[in-house]
Formats: structure tokens, sequence, C-alpha cells
């Protein structure tokens, strides 16, 4: 009798003492192995608690009580050991070997808009903000809304500002000159007077045509047209929009300064140059909308007036980037359109 | 427009350096593009030949004893034209810097040391003659620096011209401009003929004498007629006799040397001079060579040929004026003389001619015979009428001072319909209106009459009699703009608007921007090609024909508007190919072209993909794009634009429609059975025509019919986000290999009833045990049923009828 319970109590010490050294066990397969031969299905304690039949009824309540408290501490003990070794192991992971971070990244395929794209957008966000509207027009129109509605006389010089491609009949090489690759975006001004009425705030991005090929003129090249007609639209306007407007782009400092000049649409007619870089460049044509124009498309200039103004995009994309050469913009060599 | 400072300055008497007066035209709407200093000759100075011997070794060379006023110096010098001792030379002094960069020094010539350079007209940039040095014809005094000598300085300013300003094509005009500019007054040159005053013409159809005195009354020594008034609304001339030819003097040939005229005689030299003072062409014929001494103004004869100055034989056209003689013509009217009428070294009767010409005739001549001259140049854009008289006693007076003819000259016009300036009304009221400035009536009187106007104030008014130099002043504005020009707009008025009024009725152009926003946040990089293509392009790229023609193409291979967007993007990607870059993936939105059967050609805009070369990244995936690459990419691209998904199906009629696409590896897509555009490889043909490595993938997109489907501007209307868990079973089916994963799926979808949430493709496989033209496709079909969470009894049952389809409907063997 006293056997069995003296056996009892030698076990639970010796289980207590196994337990006391599971800080010992360096991994954990080897710390639950330790685990295992104390608690496990055929572990030590476990063998033990099978044999409670044999200890007699007095004894019964104190040894269980007592198997209990080691079987508790031992679960305590290896819950501990586990956390220390799961931190010792997070340890040896913060303290490891680093990340190359010099190997490059792997890819998400970026794609870009075109630089023309770029500042066409650029320009068309600064006259969002003010009010205007984004309005689209064909490449190839009439000879009418290029040139003779805008004021444009038969047979007249300034028309050499603009040299034009024509359109060859269909089906023979003779020209028709009623139809052309058109040479600015006002041709959009007169489409959309002629569609709307005033108010109207405009903006008209678009290629546009001239016979001209060298390192400053592309034959096809972007512009942006803009135009308000309303009642009371004045030249001082003018001055504040466009101002408001390069100062938007280039700067809230940038020097403005407007001189007089002639498009036959416009009259007062002017261009503006801003300080850039050490020197004045020019960077648009505007001017108060030529009454004959207004006439043109049905409006009484007595009543409205309006204002227009004209940018090559080419131009302002060559200045914001540093770009000498135009042709660059059009080679769409792909190592150059990957550095927008 | 070359203009010299120092000649504006005669005619005006304005104070300011040549920087303020480039400043102020600019500003006043005459942009001065450049400017040059000329005379700037610092150590050249006059020197008188006190002795000439032959070089001992080389005999092309002299050695010349000059002397500046305080020492001799000895000179070796190469000119043919040394000057007996005492003439005077242009001496560059050691130490002297002469305008082509070269530094004069002390230098030995074959064994003689060399003091110094005598000067010819090219190096020091004071004439064109480089036949040797300059010998002066005047005395100066000797040491004095040839620059002041000769009165050489001078800056000459580049002057970018308008074309509604013919009047500034003549110094008088921009010493006009500047007198007004600066309040200065005008100086107008001195003639030593008379004119009758302006506007006192008496107008008729036949010759009327011009000047008092010689020749009223009498006949004419030339016979004149004129046919054709519209074309030549007034001409006149005069005879000019016992005239000497011979060169100009130095200051002639120096101002129109400077303004970059050649001097050519002292005849032809007043004409241009004339022309850069007026602005006015005017023609000098050899009286002796006009055949039965008359001139006829007419349009050109049927087959009627001419031979100009410059040599060259010019066939004529009905249109063209004319001034013939009494055989033919002699010159075409404001364009060009002829070549056998002209002033030579032997002519003694001059008649000079100073007409005005209807600017549109001239500008169709010039334009249909290619000749652009200074004189049409001027013509076309409008010289004044009424300074005919003045202009042609400028050039008579003239040439009786520097050619020593007869003087007074007996002039003669036909001028039958006189010009009148128009009267326009300026009210105060519209200066406000348009400039948004108030602007004193005063001030724009006193701007108005500076300029030339003749201006009488009434009421809030002025009537404005235009100058008739001024042709583009025709209504109000046109003096608005002239006040506010000298006013100068940067001292006008500025004001912000508040917001401008937008019915903001632009939905297509923001979903352009869209597109191309999306497709580079898709990875793909913009293009942007020229529209213009060529024929050989189009057919290699199989594009479709007959393409829209350029009448008058830039150049050869630019004679066509593409049709589609594969000829510029394939040119893009043989360039990228050539440059070894790795991949491509490029987009373009833009318009392409086709006949119509109208005036304007059918216009669409396309957006259209390549995508070429390795996918991956440096781990692996080195495999080059495909089909589904591109499917991908349009998928990130039209769903989140338009909310919309497309289907992609193999269509016989592609072939036809699209014929550069592989017949087996394209398809069509459509939204709602509209065809949006096609995707698929490039057909190897084409691939090998266009010298491009393949595979290439490429989409062609019709942006208006996406348009039209697109449900982008509509707000999404959001589900619930389902609040019960779902879950999912395999399945793989082997089919056969023409089965498309698409419709095995839907199948799969309808099969399953309510509970399937999707079906989504996750393996395909080929190959391995299964038999030839045989693929299993493996799905994984998503259950869930939003009121409740799923047994995983229901979902058998759901599975096993998808089960049961797809054996029954594909013959299918079900895999794991």
């Amino acid at each position: 009798m006293t056997d069995i319970v003296g056996e009892w109590e030698v076990v639970l010490e010796r289980v207590r003492a196994a337990a006391s050294a599971f800080g010992t066990a360096a991994t954990e397969h080897e710390l639950r192995e330790q685990n295992a031969r104390l608690s496990g299905p055929s572990g030590e304690l476990t063998a033990l608690m099978k044999r409670m039949k044999e200890v007699p009824g007095d004894k019964k309540r104190e040894l269980g009580q007592r198997s209990n408290a080691v079987k508790q501490e031992l679960e305590r003990a290896f819950a501990d050991a586990l956390a220390a070794l799961a931190r010792k192991q997070r340890e040896a992971e913060l303290s490891g070997p680093a990340i190359d971070p010099s190997l490059p990244g792997r890819n998400v395929k970026l794609g870009r808009l075109h630089p023309i794209t770029q500042v066409t957008y650029r320009l068309l966000d600064v006259f969002a903000s003010l009010g205007f509207d984004v309005a689209d027009g064909p490449e190839i129109d009439l000879h009418k809304h290029n040139f003779d509605m805008l004021g444009f006389p038969p047979d007249h010089p300034a028309t050499d500002m603009q040299d034009s491609f024509f359109i060859a009949k269909e089906g023979s090489n003779e020209v028709d000159r009623g139809a052309l690759l058109r040479t600015h975006t006002s041709t959009i001004q007169i489409r959309e007077m002629l569609k709307r009425k005033p108010p109207l705030a405009v903006v008209a991005p678009g290629a546009v045509f001239r016979r001209d090929d060298d390192a400053t003129h592309s034959p096809m090249f972007f512009q942006i047209e803009g135009f308000v007609v309303d009642e009371g639209v004045t030249f001082a306007q003018l001055k504040g929009v466009l101002t408001r407007f390069l100062r938007a782009l280039f700067g809230e400092e940038t020097p403005v300064k407007f001189r007089p000049s002639y498009f036959p649409f416009v009259e007062p007619g002017g261009e503006i140059d801003i300080y850039r870089n050490g020197r004045w460049m020019e960077v648009l044509g505007c001017g108060m909308i030529h009454p004959v124009v207004l006439e043109n498309v049905g409006y009484d200039p007595q009543k409205v007036s309006g204002f227009a103004f004209g940018m090559g995009v080419d131009r302002m994309a060559m200045l914001l980037y540093g770009i000498d050469n135009i042709k660059q913009l059009y080679e769409n060599d792909v190592r150059l359109l990957t550095q927008f | 427009m070359r203009a010299s400072y120092r000649w504006l300055k005669e005619l005006c008497r304005f104070e300011a350096d040549p920087g303020e007066v480039a400043d102020r035209l600019t500003l006043a709407g005459l942009e001065v593009e450049g400017t040059k200093k000329y005379g700037e000759l610092p150590g050249v100075v006059i020197a008188e030949v006190r002795g000439k011997r032959p070089h001992p070794s080389r005999d092309k060379l002299t050695l010349v004893t000059v002397f500046d006023g305080k020492v001799e110096a000895e000179v070796v010098c190469g000119a043919p034209n040394v000057p007996e001792p005492g003439k005077l030379v242009l001496l560059a002094q050691n130490g002297a810097k002469l305008p082509n960069g070269m530094v004069i020094a002390e230098r030995n010539l074959g064994g003689v040391v060399s003091n110094g350079m005598l000067c010819g007209e090219t190096e020091l940039d004071i004439g064109s003659d480089d036949d040797g040095i300059v010998v002066l014809a005047e005395r100066h005094e000797l040491g004095m620096s040839a620059a002041r000598a000769l009165n050489l300085e001078d800056t000459v300013f580049e002057i970018g011209l308008t074309p509604n300003r013919p009047d500034c094509l003549g110094h008088l005009g921009l010493a006009r401009e500047l007198s007004a500019l600066f309040g200065a007054p005008l100086v107008e040159p001195k003639l030593s003929t008379p004119t009758l005053s302006q506007g006192t013409v008496p107008a008729g159809t036949r010759p009327v004498a011009l000047f008092p005195g010689a020749g009223q009354g009498a006949s004419t020594p030339v016979g004149l007629t004129v046919a054709d008034a519209v074309r030549c609304p007034r001409y006149a001339g005069a005879v000019i006799e016992g005239v000497s030819i011979k060169a100009s003097p130095f200051w002639l040939r120096y101002r129109l040397h400077v303004l970059g005229l050649r001097a050519i005689n002292n005849v032809v030299d007043i004409t241009n001079l004339v022309l850069l003072e007026y602005g006015y062409p005017t023609h000098a014929f050899d009286l002796e060579r006009l055949r039965g001494a008359r001139i006829d103004v007419r349009t050109a004869k049927a087959q009627e040929k001419i031979v100009t100055l410059d040599g060259v034989e010019r066939a004529l056209h009905a249109d063209d004026l004319l001034i013939c003689d009494g055989e033919g013509p002699v010159a075409v009217a404001g364009v060009m003389g002829g070549e056998h009428s002209g002033v030579s070294s032997n002519t003694q009767k001059v008649f000079v001619e100073t007409a005005y010409f209807d600017p549109r005739a001239v500008r169709r001549t010039s334009r249909r015979l290619g000749l652009h001259t200074d004189a049409s140049h001027r013509f076309e854009r409008g010289v004044d009428p009424r300074a005919v008289p003045a202009v042609l006693a400028r050039v008579v007076s003239l040439i009786g001072e520097l050619a020593g003819g007869s003087t007074p000259a007996n002039g003669f016009e036909v001028y039958p319909q006189a010009f009148t300036p128009k009267e326009i009304t300026l009210r105060v009221a519209a200066i406000e209106r348009l400039l948004g400035a108030k602007i004193a009536l005063e001030k724009a009187q006193g701007i108005l009459t500076a300029l030339g106007c003749d201006v009488t104030p009434s009421g809030q008014s002025l009537k404005v009699l235009a100058p008739t130099w001024r042709p583009d002043l025709t209504r109000e504005e046109d003096l608005i703009e002239e006040v506010a020009r000298v006013i100068g707009y940067d001292n006008l008025p500025t004001e912000t608007p508040h917001v401008m009024a937008s019915t903001n009725a632009t939905p297509y152009t923001r979903f352009l921007r869209q597109l191309k926003e999306r497709a580079a946040a898709a990875g793909l990089t913009e293009a942007v090609n020229l529209a213009f293509t060529s024929q050989k392009l189009l057919e290699a790229t199989r594009s479709p024909l007959p393409a829209v023609r350029v009448a008058n193409p830039i150049s050869e291979g630019r004679d066509l508007m593409r049709s589609s967007l594969l000829p510029g993007l394939s040119q893009n990607l043989l360039r990228a190919q050539r440059h070894q870059v790795p991949s491509v993936s490029v987009f373009e939105l833009a318009r392409v072209f086709r006949p119509s059967g109208d005036l304007l050609p059918h216009e669409s805009h396309k957006l259209a993909v390549v995508l070429w070369g390795a996918r991956g990244s440096w781990l692996g995936d080195s495999a080059g794009f495909d089909f589904y690459d591109g499917k991908g990419v349009l998928e990130a691209l039209i769903k989140p634009v338009t909310r919309r998904d497309f289907d992609a199906a193999i269509d016989a009629t592609l072939a036809e429609e699209a014929p550069f696409f592989h017949p087996r590896r394209s398809a069509r897509l459509t939204i709602d059975g509209r065809s949006v555009g096609a995707l698929g490889e490039l057909h190897p043909d084409v691939i090998e025509s266009l010298e491009l490595l393949g595979p290439v993938v490429y989409a062609e997109l019709d942006v208006s019919t996406l348009f039209a489907v697109s449900r982008g501007e509509q707000a999404p209307h959001v589900r619930a986000t389902p609040r019960f868990p779902a879950s999912s079973r395999d399945i793989a089916i082997v089919v056969d290999e023409a089965s498309e994963a698409g419709s095995v799926a839907s199948v799969l979808r309808e099969a399953g009833g309510a509970l399937v949430e999707g079906v989504e493709l996750f393996d395909l496989y080929r190959g391995g045990q299964l038999a030839a033209g045989k693929k299993s496709l493996a799905f994984r079909v998503t259950y869930r049923d939003p009121a409740a969470t799923l047994t995983d009894q229901r979902v058998d049952e759901a599975h096993a009828k998808v089960s049961a389809e797809a054996r029954t409907r594909f013959q299918a063997d079900l895999r794991g």
C-alpha cells in the first residue's frame, strides 16, 4: 500500500523535475518530445494516472489533487517554454540576414500619356477650373470654316502664314480647294458658335496641319484654341483670364507681356510673351473676336463680344520639358516616351 | 523688313537709342526680332597711299607705303587695284578687328613684314564689291576712323511685320509710327520736283500731266493706255533724258548694303532706295528699248510669254496684268520687269513707272508664277494709291541729283477714279465696351491724328478718315486697336472675370480622356503619330483602301491620310525592335480618315493597342505577349470607362474586314451584339512584309461605338456586400479542343441554378494522358445563398447538377 503511494510521490517529483528542464530544449520539436514523454498518451504522468485505482481510497483524493497540480504545473511550464522558444526564434529572425533591397522591383507595368497629351490635359485642367467646356471637331474641314468665315480675305497674304494641305478629289489628283486639313483649331470656334448660343466659354484641343517641316515645325502639330462670347466681354477680361492661365501653368510670379499682333479673325489682336529661363518667349496669340466673325455665325456684334486665343501645345511641351527638336515628339521612341 | 536706325532718325526727330526704339516698336505690334550693329570698325582709318612697289618674290602682291597722318607704314597688299600715290584708302591697323572676326597683326608675307591691311568692302562689311580694296573718291582727314569719316555707324532692325501693315514696309511708314509713339515730328523726304497736292488730281482715263510746268498740256513723251482699270487703278510715268549710268555714291550703296540689297547702278539703286523709303516699288525702263515709245497696260493674251529679269521664260495667264510696249510685254505688272527693257550701262533716257496695282491681282499672278519679289510683296499687301505722284517725284528728283538727268521731268498719269478715304465713326462708348477701359476722346483723337488720320470730333464720337497708306483701317474696331496699340496693351486695365458660364456639354471629350488615362493605367504608353502615311505602308498593313489623298503633300511618303492606326504604330514598333527594346506596349487614340463621297471625308476616332515582346520581369515569365495579354489589357481599359463587359468571339467576317489579323488568333469584340473592335495577333504575312519580329498583338477599337454603348456617364447602382459566406467546388472537364471555355462556363453557371455566384477558369491543360485534340478545363464554381449560410448538403446537391449537366452536354470526362 505504502508502495504505491511512495512510488507515486517519486514519479510526481521526477515529472516536476523533468518539467523544470523544459527550458533546455533547443527546438520546438525537442520540447514537444520532452513534453510527450511526460504527458503524452504513453507519457509517465499519463501512465501514473491510469494507476489511480490501485491507490487506497483514503489517499485517492489527496494524490489526485496533487497529481492535477503537477499536471497544471507541467502545462504551464510547457507553454512558457514554447513561448520562450518562439520569442528566441523571432529574435533570431529580427537579427538575421537582411534582404537585398537593391534587387529590382517586380514589374507593375506602368503606361504613360504622350507628352503632348500630358501638356494638353494640364492646359485643359486650368481652363476647366476657369469654367471652360472642351470641344472637338474634324481635322479635315471646309475652307469656309478654316478661312472665309474667320474673315481671311480671299487672295490675301494672311493665308501665307498658314500654308495649307488640300484634299484631292476622290479618284483623282485634282485639288479640291473646298476642303483642307485644318490649319488651326479656330475651325472649332466657328463650328461651336454655329451650333450654340452665347454665353460660351470653350476650349478645343486638336491636331492641325501646315506645310512646314524643320527643327521647329512639324507638318502636323497640336493647338488649343479657346474663346469666350457673352455680353460685355472685354479686352481687360482677356488679359485677366490669360494672365491667370499662364501663371497657373508657369508659376504665379511669371512676368507676362501683352503686345499687339495681327490675326484676321481678331481685332484688337495680340500676342503674349512670358519671361522664362532668362528671356521673353512668345507663348500664345489672342484678341477680341472680329465683329465680322460674329456676324458670320449669326451673332450681333453690337450685343455680344468675345475674345479668342490659341497656342501651340508642342511649343508648350518643348518649353516645359526642354525638347529642342519638334520631330522627337512624333518619333514615338519608347525610350523617350517612357521618360514622361 | 530690315530698317536702319540712322535712316529712321533722319525721317523722325525722336530721342531714343536703338534698344528703346526696338522695344517701343515691338510693344506697338511691329515685332523687332533682331538687331545688328554695322560700321563699328575699331582700328580702321583713312590713310593716303604714299608709294607702291612690287613684292620682291610674289608677283601678285604689292608693297604699299601708306600714311595715316602721323606715321608711314608698309603694307603688303594682294588687291589688283592699288591706286597711285595721293589716293585715299582704308587701312586696318595692327590690332584692328574686322567684322568677319579677323584680327590684324604684324605679318611676314614672303619675307616682307606687313603692318596692317588695306581693306575691301566685303572685308569691312560695308558693301558687296569684292574686286579689290576701297579707293575713296572724296578727301577725308588722314587718320580719321573710317566709321566716322564715312558715317558708317548704324543699327539695323529685323522687323517681323504682320501682313496688315504694308505701310511699314518702308522707312517713311516706320518713321510715321515712331512719330506717333514718341510724339516726335516727322521729316518727309524733300522733293526737287513739286507735286500736285493729293486729292485734287484730275481723274480721267486719258493721260494727264502730273507735274506743273514741263509737259503740261503738251503731248506726253510716251503713248499710254490702261486697258484694265480694275487691276491697275492708277498708272504714272515720267521720262528723264540725259542720264548717265554709273555706280552710286558710297552713302547710297552703303545704305542698300546694310538693308540687304546689292548695289547695281545709280538708277536701279535709286528705285531700290525709294522702295525702302516709301515702301513703294517703282520700275525704270530704258526708253529707247520701249518699242514704239508707248506703254499699254493690259492682261495677257493667249499663249503670251515673257522673259523676266531673272532670265526665265514665263508662260502667262489671261488673269496676269502686263506692261507692254508697242510690240509686247515688257514687265509683269507689280511682280518683275522684263529682261530686255531694263536700264543698262548705255541707257540715256529713262522711263520711270509708278503705279498702283490691285493687291489681289498681283498676288494671284505672283503665286501662279511662283515669283515672290520685293515688289509683289508690297503690292499684294497694298501700297498707298495716293502716294503715286510723291513717289514718282522722289525718284525723278534723285535721278536728277545722282544721275544727271533732266529735271523737272514730264510726268503724266492715268487715274480714272480717285481714291477717297472712307469715313469711320469711333464712339467713345465703343472703346470702353471693347477694351474695358475708359479712354478720353481727346486721347484717342491725338493718337489717331499722329498716325495720319484726319479726325473731326462730333459729340461723343470721332469722324475719322483713315490715311490711304493704312488699308487695314476699315472699321471702328480697327481704330480701337490703334488706340490700344499706341497706349500699349500692358498699360490697359486687366480684370479677372468671375467664373465662366459653362454648359458642360462635353461628355465625348471627357470619354476620350478617360480612355487615354485608363490605357496608361493599364500599362500602355501613348504614341502620337503624324496622320500622314503612304500607299506602300497602307498596303503592307492591309489597311482600308482607298485612302484620302493630300493634293499637295510635303513629301512622297506623306501623301495619304491614315485609314488605320496600324501604319503608324507598326513603324513605332519597328523602331523599338531595331533599338533592341525588349518589349513594347503602346496605344494610340486618334482619327482615321476614309473617303465619303462628300466634300469632307469620313473621320472616326480609333483606339489601337500594340503588345510585343517579353511580358515578364526579372523573376522569370520571359514568355511573349499573346492574345490573352491583349484581352486582359482591353478588359482593364474598357470595363472601368464604359462599365460594360465585352464578348470576344471568332468571326469569319474579320478576315475581310481586318485582313491584317491572324485568321485563327483573332476575335471580334462586341457589346450588346454591336462590334466595338477586334483583337488578335497580326497576320504572319503582315509581320513579314513590315519586317517586324512577331508575334505582335494588335487591337483596334471603334471609339464612337464604345461611347454609344458606354454606361460610364450613369452613376453605378451598388449591390449590398454579401452577409453570408460562400462555398466553392472545383470541377475539371475534358472537352474537344474546339470547345470554348466561355461557353462551357456559361453551361455550368446555368446548371447550378440560383446558388451559383461565379464560375472561374483556373487551369487549362493539354497533353499528358489526354488524347490528342482534347483539353482539360478546370473551373472553380462559387456558391452562395444571399439569405442564409449554405450547408454542405445544399452545395453538394447543386454541384451534382453541375457535374451531371457537364457530363451530358459535353460528353465530358470529369477529372479529379
